[in-house]
């Protein structure tokens, strides 16, 4: 199984493609669109870009699911959990 | 010139063409002719419920398949369509009334009545006649679907299309990019926009592919249905630039190796794109650099919802930092004072439908030429540059004119500003509102790209101070159009007291 927070984090960084922004600084409790500018645009590069990294259907997902993940870690938490449906199933 | 509008009415599809939509959670893909022969039932089925010529219907949802069956079946019986787009428009009793409504289709629940669910249209619809109906037949000035523009202020205008544009636009990208066997399109932006739907006519009458998506799903739908076209618009392309950019960095651990951009272009957009097509709203110069840096040729044009298309980059006819030549049926016309109008054999309409007083007037002149407001040249090979709006002209008190837009986008280009439009208090000093592009806000960075611009730039093209904003300018928010165009006098009366304030914001 991935790592998935540092896939998330790692994935944050390369959407948000800040030279400065460091994917171990981020604070996964802040708000993405609030802390990091996150466009709804930017939000959904990010999710399709996990999901490809991770090999994670991106079916698990509706668009009321992404509208629902407002931080990082609702992020990992949503994708750790469509992980581990994947390796079950 | 043949009638696409009367083809499409009246001749199947060729064979062995296919639509495809995409969504979050799957994709459906069919043969054009089904498409066709889902939108002949559709028309039966409107036919049915008192839908007739000139009537009105309209539609309000995410892009899906009966959004395109409903657009067919309408221009099949001579109906008009009036797209709404999700967020600009509130489904209420007073939208019917307002537009003449007879009946809107919808994703969004409603109890409003002659409010009908989009999605169980296909459940609805009568089995497949024996004969199909005599087709309708267009002039060029009948009106075949009302266009909202995204305009900067106010409530959305309205505007009636005429076929004879939609025909010309039809035939001017053909001719410049030859759709054909082998083209799969990609439509993500809202079908709302009739320009998007051009894509699909184009599909029924000259055979190729094409593959819509929801906008959630562009990203992985792209991916799924590697298109060799790609229909855009600069923010999703300066999206797809980050990805790349950031994917290219980390496999090759430096920024800027050509070989990994291509490598990462190739595995965000798909092995096929032969070209990505933008429009709408400025480009940043970076950005089309960079897509052909990784070797996707990208096309700029240029044109308005009152103009259609006016100007195109294309294959056989492209140069950098131009919008394009003129397309054939359109006549660009810049004033002594370099503002640029355009007329046209077509044109999409003379006035609007639905607009406040004076807007008509203002727009167009009594020939129906269009007064864009945007200001520009034609270099010595035909080729159209823009150099900003009218409206961004600022006249100093020593009357020097000095256009924003450069400065703007120079303030831009760094990393630390998402936007930055630029005011002129008093006449005297020029003061930007930059938009951040994270929090904690980067001040160090800001000021250094101030004094940057400011070296680049003349010297009574000097911003003497910027004020942060708040928050990032969004659509949500109401500081961007659904363009993602900043809106200047949204974006002024937010900050109008620190932009007025002698020390507010940051000095260079």
């Amino acid at each position: 199984m991935p790592n998935i927070e540092q896939l998330v984090r790692d994935s944050f960084v390369d959407v948000l493609n800040e030279p400065d922004l460091q994917s171990g600084g981020l604070n996964i409790d802040r708000d993405m669109a609030d802390e990091y500018g996150l466009t709804s645009l930017n939000k959904i590069l990010l999710i399709t870009s996990i999901c490809d990294e991770a090999q994670i259907d991106l079916r698990h997902f509706t668009e009321h699911d992404l509208a629902d993940m407002r931080t990082l870690r609702e992020v990992i938490d949503a994708m750790s959990r469509a992980s581990r449906a994947r390796l079950v199933s | 010139m043949q009638s696409l509008i009367n083809r499409l009415v009246s001749r199947r599809p060729k064979p062995g063409f296919r639509i495809s939509f995409n969504r979050l959670d799957g994709a459906t893909s069919l043969d054009l002719e089904v498409l066709d022969d889902l939108a002949e039932r559709a028309a039966a089925y409107l036919r049915a419920i008192g839908i007739g010529p000139s009537d009105r219907i309209g539609l309000l949802a995410k892009n899906c398949l009966e959004w395109v069956v409903l657009d067919l079946a309408a221009l099949k019986i001579k109906a008009v369509t009036a797209g709404f787009e999700a967020g600009k428009f509130a489904i209420t009793p007073d939208l019917l009334k307002d537009y003449g409504l007879k009946v809107l289709f919808t994703d969004q629940a409603s109890d409003v009545p002659n409010v009908r669910p989009i999605g169980t249209l296909l459940e609805a619809l009568p089995p497949a006649a024996a004969t199909r109906a005599k087709p309708v037949r267009y002039s060029a000035d009948d009106v075949t679907t009302i266009k909202f523009t995204s305009g900067s202020t106010g409530r959305p205008k309205g505007l009636g299309a005429c076929v004879g544009s939609i025909e010309s636009s039809l035939h001017a990208v053909q001719e410049m990019f030859s759709h054909g066997a082998g083209d799969k399109l990609f439509v993500f932006l809202p079908l709302s926009l009739l320009q998007q739907r051009y894509w699909i006519y184009s599909a029924l009458l000259f055979g190729h592919d094409v593959a819509v998506s929801t906008y959630e799903a562009a990203f992985a739908a792209l991916r799924r249905e590697q298109p060799t076209v790609v229909m855009g618009v600069p923010a999703f392309y300066e999206m797809l630039k980050k990805e790349i950019d950031g994917k290219a960095r980390r496999r090759a651990g430096v920024w800027g190796d050509r070989a990994a951009l291509r490598e990462a272009a190739k595995h965000a957009l798909g092995p096929n794109v032969r070209y990505l097509w933008t429009g709408s709203a400025p480009a940043n110069p970076t950005m089309l650099r960079f897509f052909e840096d990784c070797g996707v040729p990208i096309f700029e044009g240029y044109g308005m919802n009152e103009t259609c298309i006016v100007t195109k980059n294309h294959p056989g006819a492209w140069k950098p930092g131009s919008v394009g030549r003129v397309v054939h049926g359109k006549q660009v016309l810049i004033g002594p004072d370099g503002t640029i109008s355009v007329r046209s054999d077509h044109p999409v309409n003379t006035r609007y439908m639905y607009c406040a007083p004076g807007d008509s007037e203002r727009m167009f002149a009594p020939d129906g030429t269009v007064r864009t407001g945007d200001l520009g040249h034609i270099d010595e090979d035909g080729f159209l540059f823009i150099h900003g709006r009218a409206d961004d002209v600022i006249v100093l008190e020593n009357g020097k004119k000095i256009i924003v837009r450069p400065m703007e986008e120079h303030m831009k280009a760094n990393p630390a500003i998402q936007e930055c439009v630029i005011f002129c208090v008093s006449q005297s000093h020029l003061i930007a509102v930059a938009s951040p592009a994270r929090r904690p806000v980067d001040e160090g960075a800001i000021v250094r790209q101030l004094s940057l611009t400011n070296s680049s730039f003349g010297p009574d093209e000097q911003i003497k101070r910027v004020v942060v904003a708040d928050d990032p300018f969004t659509i949500e928010n109401g500081l961007l159009t659904s363009q993602y165009k900043p809106k200047r006098q949204q974006i002024l009366e937010k900050y109008r007291s620190e932009i007025n304030r002698p020390h507010g914001g940051y000095h260079a």
